[in-house]
């Protein structure tokens, strides 16, 4: 082992350089003010080791952005085998066992290893530009954060790795909620390991979340003020403050569950806390969990649909001011998850006043972005077109959970396919959908290149096609009583209109590969454009400054395109009387052009091919 | 919450957050006068608690970052815009007014 670590040290001092493009207190090149990026973290290594080592904010981004895609993959494929297995009553493809591994690795490594991790891509990326701040606040902390993120994975995945190994241990057939006592009493070594795996990313959650709310209250640019600080980094804070007081009570609550599980402790055990003990720990993070995915993804909307709707986003301060709400409120409502549980009915009617409250600051949000795209010039380009379906998908997510929210209701389609329908509008049209508006919204400043526009509005009209199709028919499934978790429906007729639902399964299953065959395409378009796509030299390539919606990032992406030599040279003179000209556009929402309705924001005409 | 502290453009903001309150307050209400269950000292302190906190904490926080936003709002010479810099700011000719007075202009 010693020898192991002299030699680890030996390569580390003979990589050149490698701490050198850290940012240090006293080094006038990382101090130097608003948008020193690249003064910050010059001399970076190349290859493998720049991103083994790297404590470059926007690095750290694309890292966290490559793991929640890879994690997206193996959730999708986790989920395309069970619909395939669904398409049918009875068990064909698959063993039950098996699928509820499926079903367990799927909503875990959407939500942990999917979803906090994009949303952790585009705020480490994109946070310090915004806010004018050179770097994060504690860049190996933030660099530690994310490397817990691969082990993390390994582990909640171990027991897949583990099948053809003659060991005894497989993947955990718990679903992502972990109930005890199911979760207590299941022998498999797995169930630890996924665990184990999961506390580590609750780890580099909160170190995350206490790097941001670090950064955003004191790495601010002197003009960055509460007043003006962006939608983005605000939603990005207050989730940064859910994960500090929800993903802790999440670890505590894992800790006493292994506890339990292998020291005979007896936390959730009949005889000692109970199983409701269990649900009520895990929901009380888990509620914030929902806030933790989809503020920040809001946050994305409120930030990119303005841009493509000519002005600015309407009712600013109320957007802040709901978000605020939304997440205050969120620690108020866990117990909506557990009406069908047998608490008591007077505490069952609080959380049902406190869930129909938080409809409210989601409701504003929606009013907002509607109100924000009314007589607005709008652009139906790929980010515009997603934002406007997160939107749509937001309305009947939304709206279905405020039914849920009402108690009679719940108790009559709890553990349905309803809910499942209910959530998925939010976490696969809403959040996934905003992600990828961001990519493509963002693509030409982490790339340097352009998307093709074809493409990706083949993969907006698949998802969304997809999405409605998949999960509208699981809303029809739950009022016909199909029962959500379910590996087989091979019921008595007598009971449900069993023809019925097993043609809303096969539906459900066309339409998830519709999903899937649209990633597909997503997939495709970003890989082969990174690689061979044009090169983009117009710092506006959105055009967003006739508007005055030029943001900081795109600021800062000029000044690296001038640095680098490859900005488009411009005729000068007139930009300024078009931006003139487009204030009074902007400020009525006026007129729209032609032109611009019809075409997706110019950019790809605009992208320049290089002759390199 | 008082003018002094808050101007009538913030409290017309902060009003987006009095409605879930007004709600929360509601429901205090009817529990407390046409709940149909018995009565049972504890039970009705962990149910109103639930809503009562909840509701407090939401005046806190909104009570704080409303004068936070309105107090650096004060302090600021030449409003930018929200996630714009100066330099944006002053090519793109965006006039230099509180997002609150901007907005009304859409309508």
């Amino acid at each position: 082992m010693g020898a192991l670590l002299v030699g680890i040290g030996a390569f580390l001092a003979r990589t050149e350089n490698w701490r050198a493009y850290a940012p240090l207190a006293g080094d006038p090149a990382a101090t130097g003010g608003s948008h020193e990026h690249e003064q910050g973290h010059g001399h970076k290594p190349s290859g493998i080791i720049r991103w083994l080592t790297t404590v470059d904010h926007k690095d750290i981004g694309v890292l966290y952005g490559t793991y929640g895609v890879i994690a997206f993959l193996w959730g999708g494929v986790a989920v395309l085998l069970m619909r395939l297995e669904l398409t049918t009553p009875t068990s064909t493809l698959i063993e039950p066992s098996l699928y509820n591994a499926l079903l367990t690795s799927h909503g875990i490594t959407m939500l942990f290893l999917f979803g906090t991790p994009i949303i952790a891509a585009f705020a480490n990326y994109f946070v310090p530009l915004l806010i004018g701040a050179d770097d994060m606040a504690f860049p190996r902390i933030n660099a530690i954060a994310f490397w817990l993120l691969p082990p993390g994975a390994l582990l909640i995945w171990a027991g897949f790795f583990t099948i053809p190994l003659p060991v005894d241990i497989g993947p955990a057939q718990t679903s992502w909620t972990m109930y005890a006592p199911l979760s207590a009493q299941q022998p498999n070594p797995g169930v630890d390991l996924m665990m184990l795996g999961l506390h580590l990313t609750g780890v580099s959650a909160t170190m995350g979340a206490i790097n941001f709310i670090a950064t955003i209250f004191t790495e601010r640019g002197e003009n960055v003020t509460w007043a003006n600080l962006d939608i983005f980094s605000w939603t990005v804070l207050t989730q940064s403050g859910l994960i500090l007081f929800s993903f802790p009570l999440l670890g505590s609550a894992l800790i006493m569950l292994l506890l339990d599980r292998n020291f005979g402790t007896t936390f959730f055990a009949v005889e000692g806390g109970g199983p409701i003990l269990w649900q009520h720990l895990f929901w009380f993070f888990g509620h914030p969990e929902v806030y933790i995915l989809v503020l920040p993804m809001m946050g994305l909307v409120s930030w990119i649909l303005p841009k493509f709707a000519g002005r600015k986003l309407f009712g600013f301060k109320f957007v802040v001011y709901s978000t605020l709400a939304i997440g205050v409120l969120s620690f108020g409502v866990w117990a909506h998850h557990m009406f069908g549980s047998g608490m008591d009915p007077r505490i069952r009617a609080s959380f049902m006043a406190t869930s129909l409250a938080i409809a409210i600051p989601s409701a504003v949000k929606t009013f907002n972005w509607i109100t924000t795209l009314w007589n607005g010039r709008i652009r139906l380009t790929a980010p515009m077109l997603f934002c406007i379906g997160f939107v749509s998908n937001f309305v009947l997510g939304g709206i279905t959970g405020v039914f849920l929210a009402a108690i009679p209701v719940n108790l009559v389609l709890h553990e349905t396919y309803y809910v499942v329908g209910h959530f998925h509008y939010i976490v696969m049209g809403m959040i996934a959908f905003a992600g990828f508006g961001a990519i493509y919204y963002w693509f030409p400043i982490v790339t340097g290149k352009m998307y093709q526009k074809t493409l990706a509005k083949w993969h907006f009209w698949l998802s969304m096609i997809g999405v409605n199709i998949t999960f509208f028919s699981m809303l029809l499934m739950g009022y016909l009583g199909m029962p959500r978790r379910y590996a087989t429906y091979d019921f008595n007729p007598a009971l449900a209109p069993l023809a019925s639902v097993e043609l809303l399964h096969q539906v459900t299953t066309f339409g998830a590969f519709l999903i899937g065959l649209g990633t597909l395409v997503w997939l495709w378009n970003i890989v082969q454009s990174w690689a061979e796509g044009p090169e983009i030299t117009d710092p506006d390539p959105w055009n967003t400054k006739r508007d005055g919606l030029h943001g900081r990032e795109f600021a800062w992406f000029e000044e690296q395109l001038a640095a680098d030599g490859k900005l488009a040279t411009t005729d000068g003179g007139e930009a300024s009387d078009a931006s003139r000209g487009s204030s009074e556009l902007r400020s009525d929402g006026g007129e729209a052009d032609e032109e611009q309705l019809a075409t997706d924001g110019d950019a790809e005409e605009q992208a320049q091919p290089t002759d390199d | 919450m008082s003018d002094r502290i808050f101007d009538r453009e913030t409290l017309l903001d902060l009003t987006v957050n009095v409605i879930p309150l007004g709600i929360l307050v509601f429901f205090v209400g009817a529990y407390a006068f046409i709940g149909s269950f018995p009565d049972d000292p504890v039970i009705v302190l962990i149910q109103m608690s639930i809503i009562v906190l909840t509701g407090v904490a939401l005046s806190v926080l909104t009570y704080f970052s409303g004068k936070a936003i309105s107090g650096a709002e004060n302090e600021m010479d030449d409003y930018i815009p929200a996630g714009y810099s100066e330099a944006d700011a002053e090519v793109a000719g965006v006039p230099s007014e509180p997002e609150s007075d901007a907005s009304d202009g859409a309508e």
